[in-house]
């Protein structure tokens, strides 16, 4: 199999991995910092709408 | 679609009915996130070991199984990000979700864009004997790479937080206006890159048999792990600004009690 080939898989592999570990990782990290502070739910029910635009 | 979906239905106000649908939107994600992988596992061993060579490009057409997926998931996270920011601007529909969805989506389509772009690279080298050459589809392509990231680097602008959000929408739109020409950019201009494989417009495959399926489950793969990854970025954006707003109650009660005190 030509190089190419294999570096093309290689870097798409990588690329949405680190990507998908980063955003994970963020999103944890986000989670831990939010207390659960509205009762009936807990710190790692995640996805509620709040307000804002970030 | 589904986890897209499910965080994008989920109801303000109601605690209950928010950790129920939160719970639901979960598991659509973790489903669509396992299909993504075994889809994409699949994809790159039908590519490498089992699809035939090409008779002209040989073993390089095991790229097109990844490298037109790639292009049609940056184009569809486009498509979801100036829908969303169409329905923030229109005053009816106007929520901060839309917002958010449109950010978490126009990010995962530059990481995309930008492997559509490598992909291409590796693919152009051997086959035209140049890393990059400034033809109208490559071109085109790094515009709308480029454009894009000025929109995710225009929603970090401080701001009044709708300000910042209507003023995203708007170069949202404005760059999506890149997204046809990048696709027909082949047939408007003379292009060293061939015709698309997949001719969205007349609905015809230029490949057959198991390379054809090989493709088209690289597409249905890559849409899901797009699928998944929006998801992922979305409650990530909606953990931020609640903990923004949480910030900003605990502050103004401070201040209010400093006041009383």
């Amino acid at each position: 199999m030509s190089g190419y080939v294999e570096a093309g898989y290689s870097v798409v592999l990588v690329a949405l991995g680190g990507y998908s570990i980063s955003v994970v990782v963020r999103e944890r990290a986000a989670r831990r910092r939010l207390p659960a502070k509205l009762p009936g739910r807990s710190a790692d029910r995640t996805g509620e709408d709040g307000g804002g635009s970030r | 679609m589904t986890a897209v979906a499910e965080a994008l239905s989920q109801p303000e106000g109601s605690i209950s009915a928010l950790s129920e649908t939160s719970g639901r939107a979960a598991l659509a994600l973790r489903v669509t996130g396992t299909l993504a992988v075994v889809g994409v596992v699949a994809t790159a061993w039908l590519g490498l070991f089992v699809t035939p060579n090409d008779v002209n490009m040989g073993d390089l057409v095991r790229l097109l199984y990844i490298h037109p997926p790639m292009a049609w998931v940056a184009f569809v996270a486009y498509g979801i990000a100036s829908l969303s920011s169409l329905l923030y601007l229109w005053p009816r529909t106007r929520h901060p979700r839309f917002d958010r969805m449109a950010g978490a989506s126009a990010e995962t389509g530059v990481v995309f864009t930008g492997l559509t772009l490598v992909t291409g690279s590796i693919w152009g080298r051997p086959t035209w004997g140049v890393w990059w050459t400034w033809d109208p589809l490559l071109t085109t392509t790094a515009l709308l790479f480029v454009l894009y990231l000025g929109y995710l680097a225009l929603r970090r602008v401080p701001g009044d937080s709708e300000a910042v959000a209507k003023r995203a929408a708007v170069a949202s739109l404005v760059a999506f206006v890149d997204v046809p020409i990048v696709y027909f950019s082949v047939s408007w201009w003379r292009s060293l890159h061939q015709a698309p494989t997949v001719d969205l417009t007349g609905r015809h495959l230029y490949v057959h048999g198991s390379m054809a399926w090989t493709l088209l489950l690289g597409f249905v793969s890559f849409t899901l792990v797009y699928a998944w990854l929006v998801g992922h970025r979305y409650r990530l954006s909606t953990l931020r600004q609640r903990e923004a707003d949480e910030c900003l109650t605990a502050a103004v009660a401070e201040r209010q009690q400093e006041g009383q005190s």
